[in-house]
């Protein structure tokens, strides 16, 4: 009697779970849609930046700009850490500070002052319990970082940079390949190596445009490099989001499968224990008749 | 010759606009600069101010903050931080902005140019919402 009951017990508890991780994943999968939207919709930005950046190029002019200098000593060094405010998201955050530690390390190995600096509480309790010390930390970006207020971060990382205190801006986060594919990484955002990346190669040779420029193409210029540099940040953030569904959703999904098989085998145990009572309770009645003829 | 331009306005989040337009006017670094059908290529970079465009039935008016311009063919791509439908912009939020800028004590060249920029911008907004 008692072994039923208690199976039935865990049936009831393992249900339960799967009606939460079902719905959990359902929810990741909406917040993975608009997250992958405003990725899109952001991407067309990012496009016509580097577009106009091509474009430029095209002036024959010689690219020059503090933030595409890197200083000559690399000594003080920034590693933001983009983690996720909540868990329940499979290897997301782990993958991502395993990448950061690498790079503490690396940096210790060859001394370098590296201040950290972390986004979400995942990676801030992390650290705290690791005791490495850090510089900020933010938990405000959710699954929906806005442009302003990555602006901010920015705006601090340019003036650092420009004015010499910081030599090299990491950010370690889950780069978004597509839907299957993301993988940890960490990437140098300062000093910016390359204005023109792969995709836009294609837009500008379909054809040369006389462009007028207003005011000189190197004074747009000094402008263009800190907005690629915000746009490239503000990416980071939006990857960020999208991994984060993305992962979520693929570990709710296997919860969910998991106590799915879990009711399977359960529901199969009550029937044996419940068919062994009735046995063992037959079992008694014919006994006792037997005893009493 | 096509007798209209397709202007498009991305800001870093969104793309607020598509459309199809005859005629639009905007600031540059240094003054309002007017498109027309036909205009040369053209790369240039955005003040503060507004963005007035006209499509065949109507007149519509933004504010934009910054950024870039390019005009490729019939199409014109602005590029900036922030796009605000003239109707939505708010007074009072505008004049806070401006008393923030006007407060600050600015001690260097940088700082001064700054707090220049931030109030012209902001009474751009304000002059914006009450015309």
């Amino acid at each position: 009697m008692a072994k039923t009951r208690a199976i039935i017990k865990r049936l009831k508890a393992v249900k339960n779970i799967r009606k939460i991780t079902r719905t959990m994943e359902l929810i990741a999968t909406a917040r993975f849609k608009k997250a992958m939207d405003r990725a899109s919709e952001a991407a067309a930005y990012t496009r016509k930046l580097s577009e106009i950046v091509a474009d430029l190029s095209q002036a024959d002019m010689t690219l020059s700009h503090p933030l595409l200098q890197a200083h000559e000593t690399e000594k003080n060094c920034v590693l933001l850490i983009l983690t996720s405010n909540r868990g329940l998201c499979g290897g997301y955050n782990s993958g991502i500070l395993k990448q950061a530690v690498q790079r503490i390390r690396e940096a210790k190995d060859v001394d370098q002052n590296l201040s950290l600096e972390v986004s979400g509480k995942r990676g801030l309790n992390f650290l705290r319990f690791q005791q490495y010390e850090f510089e900020r930390s933010f938990s405000h970006f959710e699954d929906k970082p806005r442009f302003d207020e990555v602006d901010v971060l920015a705006s601090r990382y340019i003036e650092l940079f420009v004015n010499g205190k910081i030599d090299r801006l990491d950010v370690a986060y889950m780069q978004f390949d597509s839907a299957s594919r993301q993988h940890p990484t960490v990437e140098t955002l300062l000093p910016i190596g390359k204005l023109i990346t792969e995709s836009t190669t294609e837009t500008t040779s379909t054809r040369k445009v006389e462009y007028e420029f207003l005011p000189s193409a190197g004074e747009i210029l000094q402008e263009l490099v800190p907005t690629s540099f915000k746009a490239r940040l503000f990416k980071c953030f939006l990857d960020a989001a999208v991994s984060e569904q993305i992962f979520r959703r693929v570990a709710m999904k296997a919860a969910t499968e998991n106590a799915s098989e879990m009711v399977g085998d359960l529901s199969q145990l009550y029937n044996r224990a419940r068919q062994s009572q009735i046995t063992s309770e037959l079992a008694e009645i014919i006994g006792g008749a037997a005893a009493l003829e | 010759m096509a007798q209209e331009l397709q202007l498009v306005v991305v800001t870093p989040e969104t793309t607020v606009l598509n459309e199809t337009v005859t005629s639009l006017r905007f600031p540059l670094y240094d003054g309002m600069i007017g498109v027309l059908p036909g205009r040369t290529p053209l790369v240039g970079r955005l003040g503060y101010g507004e963005l007035t465009f006209r499509t065949d039935k109507e007149e519509r008016r933004f504010y934009i903050d910054g950024g870039f311009a390019q005009i490729k063919g019939a199409t014109v791509s602005l590029l900036t931080d922030r796009a605000i439908p003239a109707e939505k912009i708010s007074v009072a939020d505008a004049e806070n902005q401006l008393n923030q800028a006007r407060a600050v004590v600015a001690k260097t060249d940088a700082e001064a140019e700054q707090k220049d920029r931030d109030q012209v911008r902001a009474r751009r907004m304000i002059s914006m919402s009450r015309s």
